[in-house]
């Protein structure tokens, strides 16, 4: 039964796309479109065919894109959260950093990469680091508000229960921040991909980004729209993983999360 | 420019420490500049302070040349924002007031958030070329998702007893959409504009980095090409400069705008009108 | 027939094993204050000069309108606040800092939402030292005793509110404190589900043989669950009257209908209809 609504409603989706990319490809085939602007969706799918299938050229982009991002991805919320901890900490610190932390978050990271360029070059590590610049905010400003969210009941309880700082950290400052801080997480995964792509424009021989930055200028648009695709397949990807492990380990977020781990726990005794 | 809301900033807690913070600043400012005058760091990592002082003087007053790209990229970026927030309210508001609608925008919403739109940037220059459209095209696109999903989430995020109390009144449709819906939904609208800024100014200076005329991105990319980091430096300072008064003038409006949201403003209002009925009209 | 002991009943036995060996301290003198207040800065007294003695084994309920300082009365008890003037003694020691022979419910269960109810309650033991499966055990027979028997893998979030205080019960039962302070922890419930938990709490109380200090604004709740009821009124916070409710334990809810009862309603509300 489960398996036939699970096909059931992904007809229910794919409907919304069928009607669209039917009436574009009709749309098309009667002439109507200027397939230099947009090209009709067979070719397109011809196109994705030929990069992931026929040739496979894709995959290497594809990984590349996926590695730098990850890695700028790591190193963007190691930083942030670090920071964070330690503001959430220490007032003081926190005072120090404040201003800092207000001009960075108005300042757009996008236009700092120029000079990141200059700094790091033309290879793989102007693309990270332009990732880490642009996601270690919101890792940064989540976990420091979660960390600070204080139940002053939860405080007196653990106090009467004679529990150390440490002890209070660990079982209910970090557990009780960790939804902020997967939303931060989930913020950072995109902005990183994203990060990865601009700083691959005009600056990389590899990678999703200048691959469709060069069919785009040799206006070779199915090869263009093909890759804008593969970035969607990535960000899909990406998405996927983040909302999966969001929902497993911040479980007590909604009731289907509850009730799984708790069938779980009681099966463990 | 990034995502963190007010609320989130204020926990920061500045105000109070303007003069210390001043002190530190000048203390960074003067370990920078001895880093760099003692062979540290040279020119094109860590340029002088003093010098992007004076590339600072040179190109707002000297020079003035900065002025006109600014207003290049300020223009493209708001412009988008406008466009992408018109298009953004728009599909929300239908989607709250037709079932079918939301029903099938939805996979599509879906495919959105996943993609990086502002990878569309080179389609849109190869496209539509150098000039604004292809800044304002991508600035659109990108600034539109933040006003559709707060919009959207504002307004289906009624209190259920709310509205009953407009349906027991015997309101239209429409009037519980003006009276009620609306102004629930106002925080996350306006947080939803303030997305849209920040968003259209990243997709306005990416379209000018892959290619473009005029614009900020322009110019510090052309600064970063001749070497003149300090003049990079200079032009990075004025986009965050101006783009901080715009975020401040936005706080501002949205203040006004949702004012029971503070206490102070919302006691204030509240005396203003009980005089307006007081004096005889 | 055999009847294996179910975990509620192994907890009673274990509870009356220790009265007995304690019953030489029942008439002991558990809480005293001497002269006790609490000023918030310059202009807010909280608390003017309270003394009271509390004996082992006693239900003290503290009753009266808001900011009448019953509240605050509460947290001198567990150390959590300082006091200005005064003097508070538990179990003959100066309070000085947060005491950990106290237990202490609040209005919220205040239960940790990643955690089953099993691991909630266990929660003091874990701060103090490493589980063992006796543990697990005496867990499991504290949810039994509060009537949560089936629910030791079950989340915060899906108990309802009358539940979760009982988790919140049945963890200060493992504190193994014996001196409970309670601060109206049935208010945000409805009447009914507050009414059973009175009752419950009674005969749990009763069974562990603890000193408890209760804290309501509802003048029936107080008298029906105390020995003596201290009634306190607001600005500045001080014990108006302590009245000694004779009325035996263990009490039915039908009690509150008697006429003893209402005399004594009637009591504590004459100490406010004099403002």
């Amino acid at each position: 039964m489960k398996i036939v609504s699970g096909i059931v409603s992904f007809l229910k989706y794919a409907l919304s796309f069928i009607i669209v990319l039917g009436t574009w490809e009709l749309y098309a085939a009667y002439g109507g479109l200027n397939e230099l602007f947009l090209p009709r969706p067979s070719k397109i799918g011809l196109k994705l065919y030929d990069m992931f299938i026929e040739t496979g050229m894709i995959y290497y982009h594809f990984f590349v894109t996926l590695l730098e991002m990850a890695i700028g991805f790591l190193i963007g919320v190691t930083i942030g959260v670090s920071l964070a901890v330690a503001a959430a900490f220490s007032p003081r610190f926190r005072r120090y950093i404040a201003p800092y932390a207000v001009v960075f978050n108005v300042t757009p990271g996008i236009a700092v990469l120029p000079l990141i360029i200059a700094w790091f070059g033309f290879g793989w590590s102007s693309k990270i680091a332009l990732a880490t610049l642009v996601c270690f905010f919101p890792p940064f400003i989540n976990t420091l508000t979660g960390l600070l969210k204080s139940d002053d009941e939860a405080i007196e309880l653990f106090q009467t229960l004679g529990a150390t700082q440490s002890q209070y950290f660990w079982k209910q400052q970090l557990p009780n921040a960790l939804p902020e801080i997967f939303a931060g997480l989930k913020l950072a995964i995109t902005t990183a991909l994203l990060g990865t792509i601009v700083a691959q424009f005009g600056s990389a021989s590899e990678g999703v980004g200048i691959l469709m930055q060069r069919f785009a200028f040799r206006l070779d648009m199915a090869g263009s729209f093909a890759s804008l695709v593969t970035m969607s397949i990535m960000g899909l990807m990406v998405f996927t993983l983040a909302e999966f492990l969001d929902r497993h380990i911040v479980f007590w977020r909604n009731l289907d999360g509850l009730e799984r781990v708790s069938r779980q726990r009681a099966k463990k005794g | 420019m990034s995502y963190a809301t007010t609320e989130q900033t204020k926990k920061l807690n500045l105000t109070k420490t303007l003069p210390f913070h001043l002190l530190i600043f000048a203390l960074l400012m003067l370990l920078w500049e001895m880093i760099n005058r003692l062979g540290i760091a040279d020119d094109l990592v860590a340029p002088r302070p003093t010098d992007i002082v004076m590339a600072m003087a040179d190109i707002f007053f000297i020079d003035q040349t900065v002025w006109h790209h600014l207003a290049s990229t300020f223009a493209k970026a708001l412009l988008g924002a406008f466009i992408g927030t018109l298009i953004g309210m728009g599909l929300a508001i239908t989607a709250v007031l037709n079932e079918t609608f939301r029903k099938y925008i939805k996979p599509w919403i879906i495919l959105m958030e996943a993609t990086p739109r502002i990878a569309v940037g080179p389609i849109f220059v190869a496209l539509l070329g150098f000039g604004m459209s292809s800044a304002v095209a991508l600035a659109a696109l990108v600034a539109f998702f933040g006003p559709f999903v707060n919009t959207y989430q504002g307004l289906m995020d009624v209190d259920h007893e709310e509205e009953e109390l407009f349906r027991s009144l015997g309101a239209s449709k429409f009037q519980t959409f003006r009276k009620l819906r609306l102004p629930t939904a106002m925080p996350l609208i306006s947080a939803g504009w303030k997305l849209a800024a920040a968003s259209a100014f990243s997709g306005a200076l990416v379209a000018e980095f892959i290619q473009a005329s005029e614009g900020m991105g322009v110019l510090i990319s052309q600064y970063v090409t001749m070497l003149t980091m300090h003049y990079a430096f200079a032009a990075l300072l004025s986009v965050t400069l101006f783009g901080y008064i715009l975020f401040k003038i936005m706080e501002y409006v949205d203040y006004r705008i949702i004012f029971w949201r503070d206490d102070q403003l919302m006691y204030s209002i509240s005396e203003k009108k009980r005089n307006k009925m007081r004096a005889p009209a | 027939m055999y009847r294996q002991l179910r975990g509620g009943e192994r907890m009673i036995i274990e509870a009356k094993k220790n009265k007995e060996s304690a019953s030489s301290d029942s008439g002991a003198i558990v809480i005293a204050a001497q002269n006790l207040s609490k000023k918030f800065g310059e202009h807010v007294t909280a608390l003017d000069g309270a003394n009271f003695e509390i004996k082992a084994g006693e239900f003290i309920s503290l009753v009266g309108p808001s900011g009448c300082g019953k509240s605050t009365m509460l947290r001198l008890v567990a150390g959590l606040i300082e006091k200005t003037t005064g003097e508070m003694i538990v179990n003959g020691e100066v309070v000085s800092k947060p005491r950990t022979d106290v237990g202490m419910m609040f209005q919220k269960a205040v239960l940790l939402d990643w955690r089953t109810a099993l691991e909630n309650v266990l929660l003091p033991i874990e701060i103090r030292r490493k589980i063992t499966q006796e543990d697990k055990q005496q867990a499991i027979d504290a949810l039994d005793l509060v009537g949560l028997k089936g629910f030791e893998f079950h989340f915060p979030k899906q108990l309802s509110g009358g539940m979760q205080q009982r988790v919140a019960l049945a963890r200060l039962v493992l504190t193994g404190a014996k001196i409970m302070l309670m601060d109206e922890p049935f208010g945000a419930l409805d009447e009914f589900t507050r009414e059973r938990l009175n009752v419950e709490l009674l005969r749990i109380i009763g069974e562990l043989s603890a000193t408890t200090l209760f804290v309501t604004h509802n003048i029936q709740e107080a008298i029906f669950l105390a020995d003596r009821v201290m009634v306190m009124t607001p600005r500045p916070g001080r014990i108006a009257k302590v009245i000694d409710v004779g009325l035996k334990k263990p009490r039915d809810i039908s009690i509150q209908t008697s006429h003893e009862f209402n005399v004594l309603v009637e009591q504590v509300r004459d100490v406010f209809g004099e403002h």
